[in-house]
This record gives structure tokens, C-alpha cells and sequence, in this order.
């Protein structure tokens, strides 16, 4: 597709323009911290962000969705998208949703989430400020973000906007665009190359090298135990994951005891009962009883399993779970590195 | 990749998640705790599926549960499920009566691979309600016996109270299609028959050679014990096929509850060869 210019100046009256006629979604500050919400105004909208609290992934897998509703005796679903701009979001952030669009429609393509993530247009942003647990640096680094429709790149005087798709060419009709120049395009390009040797936590592996040498540390249980010895098994490196999916589902009535709806709700792995079943009697068989087995089981999918399927990693690098943990044990910088160290 | 199917109509954005209605048409209390039925779709359209699949049965407001078809997709007017009441939703289900729906979706799962037990001898072991499941496939061996070999059947429940189908076991205690011996943990006092775990019942039969099909569901203690015996008679883990149990809520491979290691025991299995559960840690 193109690439276009926008003049500092003209960005805010360009937001504007979109967010009164349309959702637009994008990073805001939250006390000192920042998060993906509705934006009604350009004022509010933080491109400077380092990182979110949580991913982007909630537009389209919200912590909480209806997926059925009921009534006495009949039951339809409630796949309802709204026409939405997802402005702001990180190269990282992208590609965790190119992980999940991938996770969710193959073998059973799941429209719950699908059908937001078809009626949005994805606006990247270049990366102005690291996140001081960040390590996208050097992870999944020859893995380029695909799912988006434009992307913005951020320099003295202005932004340049790629557009990758139609729906992102769209966007053109709510700003004062100028093709972009070949110097401008340059200097954009150097930027996010420049960004991604900014993290100052260091992946130093190759991610086959990595997968390889977590999967065989499976048996290791003295180095699970060791990694996993602090875990409160919170799951909150779970909920903060832009690639982590899991969800319980739960049913509720209506007032009037007769409709009601089914609802998902995210899911941690890392939480005690995640894995057990009640049987006979009301006795629990936990197929991962220990902690030290839920936080390896988390690294297993992270760092190996799903490797395959993905074309690399199922992690992004944000440090999104190294900043949340409770125990300030799941990083999995120094998880990793500990186990490529201790291993190899 | 052509996305499978759960079963309820084809419709553009299909949703995953919404259940087809399923008519009760007839019930039975095998054990306090048990509950049989046989179901119908209330569109009266034949449910497809393979011995060893599994729905999700649910009732509207209280959620789903998992639950191994019990019935052979031979006999087509309709489908059993045997549920057992352990929590909210299981209650839920078996305080349904004749003429109540259930929601149903399905079939899921990956069944047993009737292409490798053809042409074969057959054992089916089967510990408690691990007998709801395999009744589908031990149907199915009776309906069409010219396609299987010497058919031998294990049967162990923990007492005499706790045994399902009875009906079925006297069939075939006195079939010449079936080779079976069954057991209980404790007996009390009017039983007469075997008393043992399980595993003692390869000592009745000398049928089993290392070329017999194995197909293994029941308690999670109870796998280990048997294929203890199957290794001393030889058979190799091919062979060997195992019906496994996880907490499932999606039942399409998504929630995350039943994965072990990189499988998702709701659509890779719930049937899984012995030989590729042998490379999962977290299987038995």
C-alpha cells in the first residue's frame, strides 16, 4: 500500500475527526501508568506510552463476553461487533494478536472473537518510550507484526501513516494527509530499527535453542521447584499475557429466573483448581496439583509448545508478567536465561 | 485449514459456543448417583459421530459438562449419555426428566480409530463409569461383529452397588459374541462373582495375545495397573488405546483446562494411543 504525512499539527483535529465518527480505542494514561480505552478526545490519547497494563487483546476477547443467551426454551448467540479504531498499538502488541488470531481460528474458528477483530481497523504506532521490563528486543526480532491495517511512526514534525490495507487507506478521509517522502520513509523505518536495541533486558538465545532446552528441562523438577518456589499462584502474568486465551465460562439468570446468558470469563493456569476435576464423591484429581507444575506448564506453552504453530514463541517480549507478578518471579527473562544457563 | 465442525448447523461465523436442543425420551437410575438417558435432537436429525467422542451436555443457567457418548452410532434414532452427579451442572442435568431438553454440542473429540481395532481381537477394560464411554464402541462390536475379532471385555467396579448397565451384563454374560468377566473391589453380601481390582481379570481369560487391541478408560489410578499387565503379555503401545478424563469447558480446544503438555485432551482426544500419551508428562 502507501505511505502519507501528517503534520503534528494536524494530528490532534485527525483523532478528532475519527472519534466523532467512530469507536476509536487507544492508549490513555492511568494515574502513572497507561491503558487501552475509548478515546473522545485527542487530548486523551498517549502515544508516548511505554506499555499498557493490559494488552489490546481485551477489544477482542474482553476479560468478561457473553457467548450465548438464553431464554425457557430457546437459546441464540450474541456475536455483535462494533465497528471500532484500534489506535496506538505497539509492533509487539500486534504481534501477539497475530498469535492470537492464529490460536483461535484454527480448527475451530472462534467468531466471538473473530468478528470484532474483523470489524476493527488496527493502527500501529512506533514504539516512543521502553518499558523497563521489556525484552521484545530480543525475542521473535525476525518475526514482523502482520495483522494491522496502517501503522505510525513518530518523528520531528509529524507522523509517518503507512497504510498496509483498504481499511486502513480508509482513515485518509478523516485527516490532512501528504504522501510521505522517500527521507521521511527512511527516517521512520530507522526509527523502529533503532527502538528494538533499546530494551535493556536481554534474551541472548535463539528461540529454537530456547524451545529445545525447555522442553527437555521438563523432568527437572528440582529447577521448577527452585523457579516456582515464591509462586502465589495469582495468574496474574496470566491475565496481563497478550497471548494467554484461557477461559472459564459461567452461567447467569436474568431477573426473571428464566433468560439468561452463558458468559466467558478470563482463565489463569497458573491458579490452583485450574486442572481439577471433581469425581466420585466429590473428591478433586488435580492434573497439576503442585505450583511448581502450573508455572512450567506456563513456560512449556510460552517458550516451546506452541513454537510450531506460530512460527516462533508465544511470547512478545512486552514484560507485561515480569511488571505484574506478585512474587516478581516470572519474568521470563530470568527464567529463561536461568534455564539456557543452568541447561545447556 | 478447514475449520471442524461442532456439530450444529452451517452458518456463515458460525458460533462454537451454541448448543443444539436434545429431547429426553427415556431415563433409568442405574446407581444412586448415575443417571442414564437416551436423547433425541429435537430437529429429529441423526447425531453422526465416531465410538469414543464426547458432547457437551448442558442445561441452560447452571453450564456444561463433558460427557462420553454412550451408545453406538449404529443404532442412529437416538443417543444414550450416562451422567454422574458430582457438581452444580451434573445435578442440574440429572434432575431432568422424559419430555425435558437438554443442550447439547457435539459430538467433539477424537474417538477411538475404528480403523485400527478392525480386523483385530479386541479387549475392552473399563473401571467404573469408564464403562459409559466404551459401551459406544462395545456396541458397535456387537452390532457388527464380522469386522472384529475375539472380543473380550473387563468390567471392575468398586462395589456391587456401583455396577451400571445391568441389563447389558446380563446379555453379555451369556453372549457367545463377548468374552466377558467383571469384578468389584468389595463385595458385599450377596455377591458371588469376582472379587479384585481390575487387573486380576487377565488371569480369567487366555484370549489376550500381543496382537489384541486394548482400549482403556476408567479411573486415573486404575491406567497404570493395567498397563502394567498389557506390558507383560507383550502388547505394544500402539496398540493400546486410552480414554482419558481432564476438566473441559470449551470442549473446541480454546479454554486451556484439559491440555496436557502441548495436547488438548477435549479435540486431540479424549482416545489417545498409549504410544503418544507414553511421550506426555502430564497424561497418567
Amino acid at each position: 500500500m502507501c505511505a502519507f504525512f501528517i503534520e503534528e499539527r494536524e494530528f490532534a483535529p485527525f483523532v478528532d475527526r475519527m472519534a466523532g465518527s467512530t469507536r476509536v480505542v487507544g492508549p490513555v494514561a492511568k494515574k502513572n501508568k497507561f491503558v487501552f480505552a475509548d478515546i473522545e478526545s485527542a487530548t486523551d490519547l498517549r502515544l508516548d506510552y511505554d506499555v499498557t497494563i493490559l494488552p489490546p487483546k481485551k477489544v477482542f476477547f474482553p476479560p468478561k463476553q457473553q457467548i450465548v443467551r438464553f431464554d425457557a426454551n430457546s437459546v441464540e448467540d450474541c456475536i455483535e461487533p462494533i465497528p471500532t479504531v484500534l489506535l496506538g498499538v505497539h509492533f509487539y502488541d500486534i504481534k501477539g494478536l497475530d498469535m492470537t488470531d492464529v490460536l483461535l481460528r484454527e480448527r475451530f474458528e472462534d467468531w466471538n472473537y473473530l468478528a470484532q477483530r474483523e470489524a476493527t481497523t488496527l493502527v500501529g504506532s512506533s514504539v516512543q518510550t521502553c518499558a523497563p521490563r521489556a525484552f521484545w528486543g530480543s525475542v521473535g526480532r525476525d518475526i514482523p507484526p502482520k495483522g494491522h491495517d496502517a501503522f505510525l511512526t513518530y518523528m520531528e514534525g509529524g507522523y509517518v501513516f503507512e497504510t498496509r490495507t483498504p481499511k486502513g487507506e480508509a482513515l485518509l478521509e478523516y485527516g490532512t494527509f501528504r504522501e510521505a517522502t522517500e527521507q521521511e520513509l527512511a527516517i521512520a523505518a530507522e526509527l523502529n530499527s533503532v527502538v528494538l536495541d533499546t530494551c535493556s533486558k536481554l534474551l541472548p538465545y535463539e528461540a529454537t535453542d530456547i524451545a529445545t532446552t525447555v522442553r527437555e528441562s521438563f523432568g527437572n523438577e528440582e529447577l521448577w521447584d527452585d523457579l516456582a518456589m515464591d509462586c502465589f499462584s495469582c495468574g496474574s502474568c496470566n491475565i496481563v499475557c497478550p497471548t494467554c486465551y484461557c477461559f472459564d465460562v459461567r452461567d447467569s439468570w436474568n431477573i426473571d429466573q428464566e433468560s439468561g446468558q452463558r458468559t466467558r470469563y478470563w482463565d489463569a493456569c497458573l491458579t490452583r483448581e485450574f486442572a481439577a476435576v471433581t469425581m466420585a464423591g466429590g473428591q478433586k484429581e488435580n492434573f497439576r496439583a503442585h505450583h511448581a507444575s502450573r508455572f512450567r506448564h506456563r513456560f512449556m506453552r510460552k517458550a516451546a509448545y506452541l513454537n510450531e504453530k506460530l512460527g516462533g514463541p508465544a511470547c512478545t517480549g512486552c514484560g507485561r508478567c515480569a511488571a505484574a507478578c506478585t512474587a516478581n518471579i516470572a519474568d521470563p527473562v530470568r527464567v529463561l536465561n536461568h534455564i539456557m544457563g543452568v541447561e545447556q | 485449514m478447514t475449520p471442524e465442525s461442532t456439530g450444529a448447523p452451517a452458518e456463515a461465523h458460525n458460533n462454537i459456543f451454541l448448543p443444539r436442543e436434545a429431547k429426553i425420551i427415556r431415563t433409568s437410575r442405574p446407581t444412586p448417583s448415575e443417571k442414564h438417558f437416551t436423547l433425541q435432537l429435537a430437529d429429529h436429525t441423526p447425531l453422526e459421530f465416531v465410538p469414543g467422542q464426547i458432547l457437551e451436555v448442558g442445561v441452560m443457567g447452571y453450564g456444561e459438562s463433558p460427557i462420553g457418548l454412550a451408545s453406538s452410532p449404529t443404532r442412529t434414532d437416538s443417543f444414550d449419555i450416562v451422567v454422574r452427579t458430582v457438581g452444580r451442572v451434573t445435578t442440574a442435568i440429572n434432575s431432568k426428566e422424559v419430555g425435558d431438553s437438554l443442550w447439547i454440542r457435539g459430538p467433539l473429540g477424537h474417538g477411538f480409530d475404528l480403523d485400527e481395532l478392525r480386523g483385530h481381537d479386541l479387549l475392552i477394560v473399563a473401571g467404573g463409569i469408564g464403562l459409559c464411554p466404551t459401551r459406544s464402541l462395545i456396541q458397535y462390536v456387537e452390532d457388527r461383529p464380522e469386522e472384529f475379532g475375539h472380543f473380550t471385555l473387563f468390567y471392575g467396579a468398586r462395589d456391587p452397588l456401583q455396577l451400571l448397565f445391568t441389563e447389558d451384563r446380563v446379555q453379555w454374560r451369556g453372549s457367545d459374541r463377548v468374552d466377558y468377566h467383571e469384578t468389584v473391589d468389595r463385595a458385599d453380601a450377596t455377591w458371588t462373582g469376582n472379587v479384585g481390582v481390575i487387573p486380576t481379570l487377565f488371569h480369567k481369560t487366555t484370549n489376550i495375545t500381543p496382537d489384541t487391541r486394548v482400549v482403556i478408560c476408567g479411573p486415573p489410578i486404575m491406567f497404570k495397573y493395567v498397563l502394567n499387565e498389557c506390558d507383560k503379555l507383550g502388547i505394544p503401545r500402539e496398540n493400546i488405546f486410552v480414554d482419558l478424563e481432564r476438566r473441559m469447558k470449551c470442549g473446541v480446544g480454546k479454554c486451556g483446562h484439559c491440555q496436557i503438555n502441548d495436547k488438548y485432551c477435549c479435540i486431540d482426544g479424549p482416545v489417545f494411543t498409549f504410544a503418544k500419551i507414553w511421550e506426555l508428562e502430564e497424561a497418567i
